[in-house]
C-alpha cells in the first residue's frame, strides 16, 4: 500500500535558516550551472543575512569540496561512500533529504541538469516542500525571508512568479545558463564537513553497466552559434554552414528535424527540446521560426537569418534578414567575411 | 504472467495555439487544442514496443478535466489495455507535490504493477517532476531520461541520455522510467480500436475514491503557489533585408553594430 499523506507544513517557519546549494561534480570537477547557483547563493544569502552551504554527494570528496569552498561558501557538507561513486536517484536522494531534515535550511537551489532535476523532486516530497523548477531569475523578501523565483512557462510566452510560503526549505531548480559566474574567493573561516556514510543494500538496486561518453559539444557558451534548418534539404548542406561557423569561430546549431531525421546529432539542437542559447551572434540559415525553436534562441544579441520566405516568422526576431537561397548566401557570406580578415591583416 | 505496465499521461494545450490576450493581458489556454504531451507519446510508444515484444497489459492513467478522456481513447486505439482518468473538482491547480500525490494514490486501487512510464517533462509547465515525485511516494527506483528500455528477465535495461553520454544501467522491476522527447517514433491509433475503446470505456475516479481528503490535493494541498506574471520583453528588432548581391553591405553593416569583429578591432 501507498502511504498517502498531505504536504503538512513545519510550525515554526523561524527554525530554517541558511541557503544550501547542490554541488554537482564529475572527474573532480564542478558542473558550471552549479557554480552558478553557488554565486546566487551568495547573494541571495546576503541580503538575508544568512549563510551559504555547499552539499556534495560522492566517492572521494577531499579535493572537490576545496574547489567548492573556492566559491564563497561558510560550509561545505559532502556526504561520502564508495557506493556513491556514480549518481543515483535513491541514495542520493535519501542522504540530501537526511541532511535537509537535520540542519533545516531555508532554502535550497539546484541546477536544472538532468542529475539536478532527477533528484530534486524525491528531495521535495520527502521533506514536505515545495519546488519551483526551471527558474531564470532568484530574489528574496527579506522581511519574510521568501524566496522569490521567476520561471518561463508554455515556451516562455510568459514568465511566472512561484512562491513557497509556508514550507521549508524553499527549493528550486535553475535554468543552467541564466545566471553569471562567480568570481573565486575563499572565506578565511569556511567549513568543510565530510561525513562518511553507509549505503544500505537496498538502495544499491542501480548498477550502471555501461557509459558511452559522447563528443561534448557546449552550444550554450559559444559566442556565435550558425545554425541550419530544414530548408537545407539534404544533409550535404550542412557543410556550407560549418563553413561559415568555422569563419566565424563558432559553433553549430541546428532546428529539430534535422536533428530527427539524423542530419546532424542531438547536441547541436536549439530549442525548447534542444538547449537554450543566447550567443553574441545568432545566424538562422533555412529555419522558419517556429516558437520551440524561437524560445531556444530569441535572447541572442544579434540574430541574422537567410531565408527565401520573406514572410517566415524568424525575419521578425532577425536584425539583419538575407532573402535568397541559402546554397548562395551561406558561401557568399561565408567568403566576404574571409575577404574582410584577410584584408585587415594586410592592413596591419 | 504478462508484465503489467502503467504510463502516465498528461494532455497540454497545443503550444502553437496558446496566445496572450493583449487587453486583459491574461495568458489564453481555454481555446487551445489538447494534444498529448509530446515526450508522453514516447512513453506510449516505449510501453507499446514491450507488448509487442513479451506481451504487456498497459493502462493509462491520468489526471485533468472529463475533456482528457479523448487522450485516453486515442492511446487504446494505439493498442493500450485499459484507460483510468482521475478528475474532480478539488484537484484542479495542484502543483507537483500534489499531482504526485494524486497519481500515487491511484496504485492503491489499481493492480501490482512492474513498469511505470511517464514523460520526460511537459510542454505546458514543464517541471518534469511528476515523473520522480511518483516514485518517491511509491518508494520504487527511478531511471530518468530514457532513450530505449529492454526487459530482461526480473530486470529492466535502460540507456538513459545524459549531458555528456549515454549510461545504461540494470534495474530490477518494479522501476518508474521517463522517456526523452522523441526517442522513438509513435504509431498512429487505428479508427477501429478507437471504436472498441469507446465501446470498453474507461475508469474514472474521484477524491473518495481515492481516499484523498480534499485538503491534501489541489490548490490546497500544494505548497508553492503561482504569483504574478510577466510578460517577456521583446527586443524589437529591425529585420534589415538584404539580397544576396547586397552581402558585402551586409557583413559592413554586422561590423559597424559589432556584431562580428574583424581581426583585433
Ligand atoms: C513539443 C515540441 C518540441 C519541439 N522542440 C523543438 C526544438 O527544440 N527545436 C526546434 O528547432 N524545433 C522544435 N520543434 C519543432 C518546431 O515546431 C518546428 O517544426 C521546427 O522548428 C521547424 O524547423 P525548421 O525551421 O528547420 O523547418 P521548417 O519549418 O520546415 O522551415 C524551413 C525554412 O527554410 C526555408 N527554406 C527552404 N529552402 C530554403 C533555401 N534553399 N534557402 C533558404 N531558406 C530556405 C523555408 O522558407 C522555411 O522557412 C518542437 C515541436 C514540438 C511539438
Ligand atoms: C504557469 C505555471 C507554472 C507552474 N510552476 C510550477 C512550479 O514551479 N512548481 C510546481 O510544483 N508546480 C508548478 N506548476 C503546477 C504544475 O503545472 C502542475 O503540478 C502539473 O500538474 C504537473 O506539472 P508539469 O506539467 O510540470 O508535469 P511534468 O512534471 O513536467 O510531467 C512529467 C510527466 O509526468 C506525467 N504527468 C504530469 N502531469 C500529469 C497528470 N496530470 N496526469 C498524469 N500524468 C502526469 C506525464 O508523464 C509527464 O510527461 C505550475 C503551473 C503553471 C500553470
Amino acid at each position: 500500500m501507498v502511504e498517502l499523506r498531505g504536504c503538512d507544513p513545519p510550525k515554526n517557519l523561524d527554525e530554517y535558516r541558511d541557503v544550501f546549494v547542490y554541488v554537482q561534480h564529475k572527474n573532480g570537477k564542478i558542473e558550471r550551472g552549479s557554480l552558478e547557483m553557488l554565486g546566487m547563493g551568495r547573494e541571495l544569502a546576503d541580503k538575508l543575512d544568512e549563510k551559504l552551504v555547499g552539499i556534495m554527494v560522492g566517492s572521494d570528496l577531499s579535493k572537490v569540496a576545496e574547489e567548492a569552498a573556492n566559491y564563497n561558501c561558510d560550509t561545505v557538507i559532502g556526504i561520502e561512500s564508495p557506493d556513491l561513486k556514480t549518481f543515483s536517484s535513491v541514495p542520493f536522494s535519501h542522504f540530501i533529504s537526511e541532511t535537509v531534515e537535520d540542519y533545516k535550511p531555508n532554502i535550497f537551489l539546484l541546477s536544472g541538469t538532468r542529475e539536478g532535476r532527477d533528484l530534486v523532486s524525491r528531495i521535495a516530497i520527502r521533506c514536505n516542500t515545495g519546488v519551483a523548477a526551471d527558474c531564470i531569475e532568484l530574489d528574496a523578501d527579506k522581511q519574510n525571508r521568501l524566496l522569490i523565483a521567476w520561471r518561463p512557462s508554455f515556451g516562455d510566452k510568459t514568465i511566472d512568479q512561484i512562491l513557497c510560503r509556508k514550507h521549508r526549505p524553499q527549493m528550486i531548480t535553475s535554468r543552467p545558463g541564466s545566471y553569471k559566474l562567480p568570481e573565486k574567493n575563499r572565506r578565511k573561516e569556511v567549513k568543510i564537513d565530510i561525513r562518511k556514510v553507509k549505503v544500505p543494500d537496498k538502495m544499491k538496486t542501480v548498477r550502471v553497466v555501461e557509459f558511452r561518453p559522447k563528443e561534448t559539444l557546449d552550444l550554450t557558451t559559444a559566442k556565435t552559434v550558425v545554425s541550419g534548418g530544414f530548408g537545407l534539404g539534404k544533409p550535404e548542406g550542412f557543410k556550407y554552414v560549418e563553413d561559415l561557423a568555422k569563419e566565424l569561430d563558432g559553433v553549430v546549431g541546428a532546428s529539430r528535424p534535422v536533428v530527427d531525421l539524423g542530419w546532424i546529432p542531438y547536441d547541436h539542437q536549439v530549442g525548447q527540446t534542444g538547449r537554450t542559447v543566447r550567443p553574441h551572434l545568432y545566424v538562422a540559415a533555412g529555419i522558419s521560426g517556429k516558437i520551440q525553436h524561437l524560445v531556444g534562441m530569441k535572447d541572442s544579441e544579434f540574430i541574422v537569418s537567410i531565408n527565401t520566405d520573406p514572410d517566415a516568422e524568424i525575419v521578425k526576431y532577425s536584425d539583419f534578414y538575407i532573402h535568397g537561397n541559402l546554397y548562395d548566401a551561406l558561401p557568399k557570406l561565408t567568403e566576404e567575411i574571409r575577404k574582410r580578415k584577410s584584408g585587415s591583416k594586410n592592413k596591419v | 504472467m504478462a508484465l503489467k505496465i502503467v504510463v502516465l499521461i498528461k494532455q497540454v494545450p497545443d503550444a502553437e495555439e496558446i496566445f496572450i490576450d493583449p487587453v486583459k493581458f491574461t495568458l489564453n489556454r481555454s481555446q487551445a487544442r489538447g494534444i498529448i504531451n509530446p515526450a508522453d507519446e514516447n512513453a506510449i510508444e516505449a510501453a507499446l514496443k514491450i507488448k509487442d515484444e513479451t506481451g504487456a497489459e498497459i493502462t493509462v492513467l491520468t489526471m485533468g478535466p472529463p475533456a482528457a478522456e479523448t487522450a485516453l481513447i486515442e492511446c487504446m486505439g494505439r493498442g493500450v489495455d485499459k484507460g483510468i482518468l482521475i478528475t474532480d473538482r478539488v484537484f484542479a491547480a495542484a502543483d507537483t507535490w500534489a499531482t504526485s500525490l494524486t497519481l500515487a494514490a491511484a496504485f492503491n486501487i489499481m493492480d501490482d504493477f512492474d513498469i511505470i512510464f511517464a514523460g520526460e517533462s511537459t510542454t505546458d509547465s514543464g517541471t518534469g517532476h511528476v515523473g520522480p515525485g511518483v516514485a518517491e511516494f511509491l518508494g520504487i527506483d527511478q531511471v530518468t531520461y530514457s532513450v530505449n528500455t529492454k526487459v530482461e528477465g526480473k530486470n529492466v535495461i535502460v540507456e538513459r541520455s545524459l549531458e555528456d553520454g549515454i549510461e545504461v544501467v540494470n534495474v530490477p522491476m518494479p522501476v518508474l522510467i521517463t522517456t526523452l522527447i522523441g526517442s522513438n517514433m509513435p504509431r498512429r491509433s487505428t479508427l477501429r480500436m478507437k471504436i472498441d475503446a469507446l465501446k470498453k470505456g474507461i475508469t474514472v475516479m474521484d477524491h473518495e475514491k481515492l481516499k484523498l481528503p480534499p485538503e491534501w490535493v489541489g490548490i490546497k494541498g500544494s505548497p508553492t503557489v503561482v504569483g504574478s506574471l510577466k510578460i517577456p520583453d521583446e527586443k524589437k528588432r529591425e529585420g534589415k533585408k538584404y539580397e544576396v548581391e547586397e552581402i558585402p553591405k551586409l557583413v559592413d553593416d554586422l561590423i559597424e553594430k559589432g556584431a562580428i569583429k574583424i581581426g583585433d578591432a
